[in-house]
Order: structure tokens, then sequence, then C-alpha cells
């Protein structure tokens, strides 16, 4: 019984693997161009991500460019503790080090122009 | 202590329920709940697997048995590695709302980092760990040391755990349950920290590949009882050298002062080995283990023993005569395996209460119905079954055509692989 299920599992799970690897090998779209959906032109400076705190409306700027992550947050793997205090503000040394001096995976880059709304001005 | 039979599956039940009980999402696409609930369930599982492989005679006894345990250790681990794989799977799913490249960048490895890596190594290892516990013709040694992979699965997915969550309350206790598991088997159980010191006292060659020998305790004695097993690790001694890891082997002799005899069958490596041990070789013995026969009834008995699986009613037998009707069927292939025959015949003619038919099947498997059909009011016997899987299933399979009904069929599994 438990050998039928470690073959039958290990199998639908190798065949999984396979499926999504064939969907995107043959998706012709590209992450780039499907991610970028935010307008280009849009300036916000510190302040005006500083007005946007709270978990249901929650921006941060990392790298220069600012993101509206509110429909992220219930999404991101580690303790809501860990992102929420950085609503408002700017994030980039924490997306560089996660706090504990390891940057975000390049999966989490392939997600952040899904959430881009502008870029930040200098003051 | 009555034994609790029910917790070990109550164990594999609710320690999956916290883990998800713990991290119950809320406000998440259904694929993405599924993931994390996937994940919480499976590691619940895992770590209810590892706590049921700490082999402890008191917490054996407690739980209804070493063999029940082991059996609830296997299912847990293999249906927590089965929830695991859900895992990767169900986030992939979920960024297919995105496009199939971001749901394969979510699954594939490269497009991770070291956090996710651990995790895909831990599963990795899960998985060839389980492999090899579903290769029984492997040599024991080969298999221990792939069934080793599984518990260093087991904390890699938990360091993934720990490197995405950081050190939370779930997450902290998940690794706690893990390690105390984990250091107990290996401090306690397979380096024997615990273990009673024993040195043979005398040796003796009953059969062809069979040892009998005689234990003194150095120390504190083992208190066993007919019907029990010990495990026994084999030391130094005067020319021999013994292959230091424990083995299961059913008592077959209990004297005064914790004096044991145990009958060791070549059947591998280390028990052919084992054919050569000689006086005065130290050994370390843990348990004891099992209760077979000790829920024995008042009524008439039948005993079926295959090969070495004599040891328990020779243990009976040893300490005291029957006091019911007991008729003892013992199958061996070869008259040169016997062994025991004489002994046994010289005490069934002390008492009318036994009666001994040995049997020498050769090589094909024995011939149940007929000798079966000789035992005087079957049905109204309770039959104890030892020997090899095989006979014991067909046996039972005998006894219930023949009328003795389920309840009244014991056997012990002892396959702790």
């Amino acid at each position: 019984m438990m050998k039928k299920l470690f073959i039958s599992s290990t199998l639908l799970f190798s065949l999984s693997v396979a499926g999504f690897w064939l969907a995107a090998a043959l998706s012709p779209e590209s992450v780039g161009q499907t991610a970028v959906a935010a307008p280009a032109d849009k300036r916000y400076s510190l302040q005006d991500v500083a007005k946007h705190t709270s978990p249901g409306d929650c921006w941060m700027s990392i790298n220069g460019q600012v993101y509206d992550f509110t429909a992220y947050l219930p999404g991101h793997p580690a303790d809501p503790a860990v992102i929420q205090p950085w609503c408002g503000k700017d994030a980039s040394e924490a997306y560089r080090t996660k706090t504990r001096g390891r940057p975000h995976s390049p999966y989490a880059d392939t997600l952040l122009p899904k959430y881009r709304i502008g870029e930040l001005t200098a003051k | 202590m009555k034994p609790q039979r029910w917790l070990p599956s109550a164990l594999c039940l609710a320690l999956p329920l916290a883990g998800m009980a713990w991290a119950w999402p809320t406000g998440l696409s259904a694929w993405r709940s599924a993931s994390i609930l996937s994940a919480w369930a499976g590691c619940g599982a895992l770590l209810a697997s590892l706590v049921l492989m700490v082999r402890d005679p008191r917490l054996a006894a407690a739980l209804g048995g070493l063999d029940s345990l082991y059996r609830w250790h296997h299912r847990s681990g293999t249906v927590g590695y089965s929830l695991l794989l859900i895992h990767p799977l169900a986030l992939a799913a979920d960024a297919l709302d995105e496009s199939p490249r971001v749901a394969w960048q979510t699954l594939s490895p490269l497009a991770q980092d070291w956090p996710e890596w651990l995790g895909w190594l831990g599963l990795l290892l899960l998985m060839a760990g389980l492999a090899s516990t579903f290769m029984p013709h492997l040599p024991y040694r080969r298999w221990r040391a792939l069934h080793y992979l599984l518990g260093l699965g087991v904390l890699l997915g938990l360091a993934h755990l720990w490197a995405i969550l950081g050190g939370s309350l779930g997450v902290l206790g998940a690794i706690g349950i893990a390690l105390a598991a984990l250091g107990w088997r290996l401090v306690v159980s397979d380096f024997g920290a615990l273990a009673r010191p024993y040195r043979v006292k005398a040796v003796r060659h009953p059969a062809t590949d069979l040892v009998e020998v005689t234990l003194a305790p150095c120390a504190a004695t083992l208190a066993a009882t007919p019907g029990q097993f010990v495990l026994a690790a084999f030391g130094d001694g005067e020319g021999f050298h013994g292959c230091r890891e424990f083995h299961p082997f059913t008592v077959s002799g209990i004297g005064p002062g914790g004096v044991l005899k145990l009958d060791i069958k070549a059947l591998g490596p280390c028990t052919r080995h084992l054919q050569g041990l000689t006086h005065g070789v130290l050994l370390r013995l843990e348990g004891p283990f099992g209760d077979f026969l000790a829920a024995a009834g008042d009524g008439p008995q039948l005993w079926l023993a295959g090969g070495i699986g004599i040891a328990p009613f020779l243990a009976v037998l040893r300490s005291r005569l029957p006091a019911r009707p007991t008729h003892l069927i013992h199958l061996f292939r070869n008259a040169d395996d016997a062994g025991f025959s004489d002994e046994i015949q010289a005490l069934a003619a002390r008492t009318p209460n036994l009666s001994f038919v040995p049997v020498a099947s050769g090589d094909s498997p024995p011939e149940l119905g007929p000798l079966l059909a000789a035992v005087p009011g079957l049905a109204g016997r309770e039959a104890w079954l030892c020997g090899p899987p095989g006979l014991n299933t067909a046996a039972s399979a005998a006894l219930r055509e023949a009328g003795v009904p389920a309840e009244a069929i014991h056997f012990e599994s002892f396959e702790f692989r």
C-alpha cells in the first residue's frame, strides 16, 4: 500500500514538473512583456510613498522604483511582521539583504514589475 | 499499564492537523492555500514519523509494541512525503494565472536561491531514502545508510522552512521535535547510550547455521519475559570482533540472575559472523520489547513455529511446562535445522498437556492443510504464530478457513525495515 503510494505520487510529481516545463517552453510570451504593466512616467516622492503605510494600502520604494504591494502582501512567504513594517518606506536595503544579509531570489525579481506604479523622484 | 494502541495513529493525525491549524491561510488564492497547507501537513506527518522511530522499551510498551510503532512510522513518513510533493506544484499552479513561464520560474530551482535549494535537496533526499526503504533485498547496512538520508532530508526541509519564514514559534517547535527525536534515536538507540552490558557465558550450536548463546549481565539486568525480544550489539572478545550493530533476537531462555539465552540464525552478514561467537565476548542489550504470548488465554493453544520462530515457545517451555492443552508444530527445512526437537520431545514426555509435531518440509512451502486438520479441536484453540511473514500469512488464512476466529490468531510481524 505505502509502496504504491510512493511510486504513484513520485510518478505524478515528475510528470507534473515535466508538464510545467513543457508549458513554459511552448509559451510564446516572455516574462518581461507581461510583467511590466505600470506606466513609466509616473513619479512619486518618498512623502507620497509614506502616505501608504497599512497592509490594506502598502507602497514601498525599492532601488528608485515605487511599488504598490497591497495585493501582494497576503502572498509573501515570510511572516507578515517581516514585510508590513516596510509599508510607506524605502525598502531597497531590506530587499537586497532580507535583513539577514542575503538577497531575494531571481524569481522575486521577476515579480516586481507587476506591482510597479512609477519612479521615485530625487527629493 | 495497558498499551494505548490508538496513540501512534492519533499522533500521525494530530501533528499534521496542528501544523495546518498553526499556518492556516486567510485571504489567499486556493492554490497558494493548498501549497501552504500541504507543506505543513507533510511536515507534521514527517515529524510524527520521526517521533515513532524512537526505539525506547517503555514507549514501545505504552504505545502497543515496536512493530506497531514502526508500521505507523512507515505510513506517516510516506504520506508526509506525498503531501510535501504537492507544495511546490501548488505554488507553480498559483502562478499559472500569470503565465506558464512565471509558473515554471516558481518551480525551477535555477530561478531560485539557496533557501529554496534547501527545500529541493530535502525533497530529493526523502525521495532517495524512501525508494531504498521499499527495496527489501538491499543488504541491511546499505539499506540503513540510505535510510539515514530520510533524517537528513527532514532537517534540510526544516532549514528551508526557517530560511523562508524565520524563527517563528511553529518553525522552532518543528525543529525542536525533529532534533529531539533524531538525537534520541542516534544517541540512545543506535549508539546504545542506555544499553545494558552483558557477557557471553556459554556457546553451543544446536543446528546448522545456528548458534545459541547464554548471556550473563555485567551490571543491571533486563527484565525480559518469555515471548519478548531484545536488541543485541555484539562487541569483541578473545579471537572475535563483533559487528557492533543492534539486531533483534527473540529470547529463547530466561534463567536466574538475569541470564538470557538467544538463538541466532545465520541470515545476513552480521548474524553469519556471529556464528563464530566465543565465550567471554562483550555485548550490549536494549529492551525488552514485544508482548507475544503475554495475552494467552486459559483455553487450549496451538503454537506454530517456522524455523528460528521456535524461540519464543522455547522460552516459555524452558520456564514452565504448559498448564493447558498445547499443540506445538515446528516447521523447518531439513533434519539438520531441527535444533531443539530432542529438548522439546523430552519436555513433552513430562506432561500430557504438550503435544509436539516437528515437520521437515524441505525447500517447498509446507502443506498446512493436513497439518492443521490433525490438530484435535482446532476451531476452539487460540493460535500463536511465529515465523517468516509468508508463513504467518498462509497459516492465518488456513486457520480462518478451518474455523478459528480472526481474534484468536496472533502473530508479530517482526519486520523492522
